[in-house]
C-alpha cells in the first residue's frame, strides 16, 4: 500500500514538472523547433511552391554557390569572423576593468553604477545607427582622452603612433558602450566572492595586485566565460555586422530564401566553433586553478 | 578652583591638538600617504573620464536637439546652445508619428515583458525544481537556444507566420514571449533557473504541507520571494523590446504598426511629406543634426525614464539574484 502510495507521488511529481515546462515545450516546437528544422531543409532544397512551403531537394548546392560563386560572402565572412574575435577579448577585459574600478571602496558607487548600465538603453539598432551616423563616438572619445592623454604626448609619440592610438580609440569607444550588461554581470560576480579571502590574503601580506591574479580571477572565471558567450549573442544584432545584413537583403531584397538560409547556416556553423572553443579555454583555466 | 579645571581641560585640548597635528605631519611626511591619494585621485579621475564616456550620447542628444539651425552649423557652439529651440520636439514628435507608434512600442514592450516573466519564470520553476526523463536533456536545449539567433531560423519563421496571417500585426513579437520564447526568451529562462537553484526548499515545502497546490506555490510563494530577479528581467526586456529592430522591421511593414524606433531611418522622408502636406512656409524642410537629436532623443526618452525610476533596485536586484553565483 505504502509503496503504491509513493508511486504515485513520485508520478505525480513528474507530472507537475512537464507541466511546469508544458508552455515552454509548445513554444518551443512551434517558433524553435519547427522553424529550425524547415531552415536546415531549406538550405539544402529549392522552394517550388511557397504558399504550401513545398521544397525539392538539390544538395550542397547552396553552400557550395555560398564560397565559390558569391564573390561578397567570403571577404565578408571573414571580416565578421575577426571583428567578433576581436571584440569578444576587448569587451571582457575592459568590462572588468570597469567592474574592479566600480567595485573598489568608493564614492558616489550608485552613480558609476547606473552610468556604465546606461548605453544599454540606446541598444544596438536605429538609436545606435543614428548616433553613430553622427560620429558622436568620435567627439566622445576626443573630449574623454583630452582628459587622460594631452595631445602634447600624441604629438610626441610621432603621426604614424598617434593615428593607430586613436584609431583603437575610436573602435574601444564602441566597445565601451556595448559592455554595459557585461559590467553589470561582472559586478554581481565581485560581489559573490567573500571577502573572508582577501582578508586572509592580506593578513599573508598580498599585495592588491597578487589578489587580483589569485583571487578574484580564479574566483570569476565562469562570469568570464559566460561574459564571453553574452558578448558573442550580442554581436548578432550589432548594426555593424555586415554579415546578417547581406544575409538578410538576400532573403528578403532578392527573394533567394535558400541560399540565404544556407549562408546563415554556415554563419551559425563559426559561432558554434567559438562557442566550444570557449568552452574548451576556460574548463582548462578552471582546472589550472583548481590545481594550484 | 573652577579656573583651575578649566586650565585643565585647556592644557587638554592644547594636548590633544598637538598630537592630532602631529599624526598629520607624520602623515603627509610619509611617502606611502601620497602615493595612496595619488593613487587615489587618479582611480576617480579615470572614473569619471570612463563615466564621461557612457554618459556622452545623453548628453550630445540633449544639447544637439536644443540648437536653432544657425547654432548647429556654428562650430562655437559645442556645449551650451544659444538659445533653448524647443521646435526641434515639435517637428520631430510629428515626424516620428509619436501618438501611433508610441501607443505601437508600449503595447508591444509591456505584454512582451509580462509574457517573459511569467512564461521564463514558469518553465525556469519547472527545471529547476523537478526531477523528471528528459529533464537535463531539455535544459541543455534551453542553453543552445540562447546562443542560436534568430538570423538562422527566420526565413522559415517568417513563412510561418505569413501562413497563419501573423504578418503586420503584434502577435509575431508578443505570443511567443508567453511561451518562453521571443527576444532572448531562453536567457530569461536562464536567469530565473539559477535564481531558483539558490533558493532554499523549506519554503514551498512548508506551503505543500499546509496544502497548497503546485500552481499556487509557484504563484503565491515563489514569484514573490523572486522579486529581484523579476525586476531584472523586466528591465531587461523592456529596454530589448523597446530598442528591437530586427524581427519588428521584418514582421511590421504597415505604418500604423510600426514601433518607435523603426521610425528613425525614414525620419527625412517624414518630414519631407509633412511639409509637402502642410504646404506653409513654416513646416518647410529642417533637416538637421538638431532634430535628429531630437527624435532620437524622444524615441528613448520613455525607456529613460522607467529606467531612472527602477534603475537602484534593479542594480541591487542583479548583484543579490545569484545571476553568476
Amino acid at each position: 500500500m505504502k509503496g503504491k502510495l509513493r508511486l504515485t507521488m513520485n508520478q505525480k511529481t513528474k507530472l507537475e514538472g512537464y507541466f511546469f515546462i508544458l508552455p515552454w515545450l509548445i513554444g518551443f516546437i512551434a517558433f524553435f523547433a519547427m522553424p529550425f528544422f524547415k531552415s536546415i531543409q531549406l538550405s539544402f532544397s529549392k522552394i517550388t511552391k511557397i504558399a504550401g512551403f513545398e521544397m525539392e531537394w538539390i544538395g550542397w548546392q547552396h553552400y557550395a554557390k555560398a564560397f565559390t560563386w558569391d564573390v561578397y560572402f567570403v571577404p565578408m565572412f571573414i571580416n565578421t569572423m575577426r571583428n567578433t574575435l576581436i571584440t569578444i577579448p576587448l569587451t571582457v577585459v575592459f568590462s572588468l576593468f570597469i567592474a574592479i574600478l566600480i567595485n573598489r571602496n568608493i564614492k558616489f558607487k550608485g552613480f558609476f553604477r547606473g552610468a556604465f548600465f546606461i548605453p544599454v538603453l540606446l541598444g544596438t539598432g536605429f538609436v545606435m545607427k543614428q548616433l553613430l551616423g553622427m560620429n558622436v563616438q568620435n567627439q566622445a572619445i576626443e573630449v574623454a582622452m583630452g582628459i587622460v592623454m594631452p595631445d602634447e604626448i600624441l604629438n610626441y609619440l610621432g603621426p604614424d603612433i598617434a593615428a593607430y592610438v586613436t584609431e583603437f580609440m575610436y573602435r574601444i569607444t564602441l566597445i565601451f558602450w556595448r559592455s554595459g550588461v557585461q559590467v553589470v554581470l561582472f559586478l554581481a560576480g565581485l560581489q559573490s566572492i567573500p571577502n573572508s579571502m582577501y582578508e586572509a590574503a592580506r593578513c599573508d601580506a598580498a599585495t592588491e595586485w597578487e589578489m587580483l591574479w589569485k583571487i578574484t580571477l580564479p574566483m570569476i572565471t565562469p562570469v568570464i566565460s559566460l561574459n564571453c558567450i553574452y558578448t558573442l549573442i550580442d554581436s548578432f544584432t550589432d548594426v555593424n555586422n555586415p554579415i546578417v545584413d547581406y544575409i538578410l537583403d538576400m532573403g528578403f531584397k532578392s527573394v533567394q530564401y535558400e541560399y540565404a538560409a544556407a549562408m546563415s547556416w554556415i554563419y551559425l556553423l563559426f559561432v558554434f566553433i567559438v562557442v566550444i572553443l570557449i568552452f574548451v579555454i576556460f574548463r582548462r583555466f578552471s582546472y589550472d586553478s583548481k590545481e594550484g | 578652583m573652577g579656573s583651575d579645571r578649566m586650565e585643565v581641560i585647556r592644557r587638554d585640548i592644547t594636548a590633544n591638538k598637538m598630537i592630532k597635528m602631529n599624526r598629520l605631519f607624520t602623515k603627509l611626511m610619509s611617502r606611502n600617504f601620497w602615493l595612496k591619494s595619488i593613487y587615489r585621485l587618479f582611480t576617480y579621475v579615470l572614473l569619471m573620464d570612463l563615466a564621461f564616456i557612457f554618459l556622452f550620447p545623453f548628453i550630445h542628444m540633449l544639447v544637439t536637439s536644443l540648437k536653432t539651425p544657425l547654432d548647429v552649423l556654428d562650430i562655437t557652439v559645442k556645449w551650451v546652445p544659444r538659445s533653448l529651440y524647443w521646435q526641434n520636439y515639435t517637428r520631430a514628435l510629428k515626424a516620428l508619428d509619436y501618438g501611433t507608434t508610441f501607443i505601437n512600442s508600449v503595447i508591444i514592450t509591456t505584454l512582451g515583458t509580462i509574457g517573459h516573466v511569467i512564461s521564463c519564470s514558469f518553465a525556469a520553476y519547472g527545471f529547476a525544481r523537478y526531477r523528471f526523463p528528459l529533464r537535463n536533456f531539455l535544459f541543455t536545449i534551453v542553453l543552445i537556444t540562447i546562443i542560436i539567433p534568430v538570423q538562422v531560423v527566420i526565413f522559415p519563421l517568417v513563412i510561418q507566420y505569413s501562413n497563419m496571417g501573423w504578418l503586420n500585426t503584434h502577435l509575431p513579437l508578443i505570443v511567443p514571449t508567453f511561451f518562453g520564447f521571443g527576444l532572448r526568451g531562453s536567457l530569461f529562462v536562464f536567469i530565473f533557473h539559477q535564481f531558483f537553484l539558490g533558493l532554499p526548499y523549506e519554503l514551498e515545502e512548508a506551503a505543500r504541507i499546509d496544502g497548497c497546490g503546485a500552481i499556487r506555490t509557484y504563484w503565491k510563494i515563489v514569484l514573490p520571494v523572486a522579486n529581484t530577479s523579476v525586476l531584472v528581467c523586466t528591465v531587461l526586456s523592456m529596454v530589448w523590446h523597446w530598442n528591437d529592430y530586427f524581427e519588428p522591421s521584418i514582421y511590421l511593414m504597415k505604418p500604423q504598426k510600426l514601433m518607435l524606433p523603426a521610425k528613425l531611418p525614414t525620419l527625412y522622408q517624414n518630414l519631407e511629406a509633412l511639409s509637402k502636406q502642410a504646404a506653409s512656409p513654416e513646416m518647410e524642410i529642417i533637416y538637421n543634426e538638431a532634430i535628429v537629436m531630437a527624435a532620437t532623443f524622444l524615441v528613448i526618452l520613455p525607456v529613460l525614464i522607467v529606467y531612472l525610476i527602477l534603475q537602484r533596485k534593479f542594480m541591487e536586484g542583479i548583484e543579490r539574484s545569484g545571476l553568476v553565483g
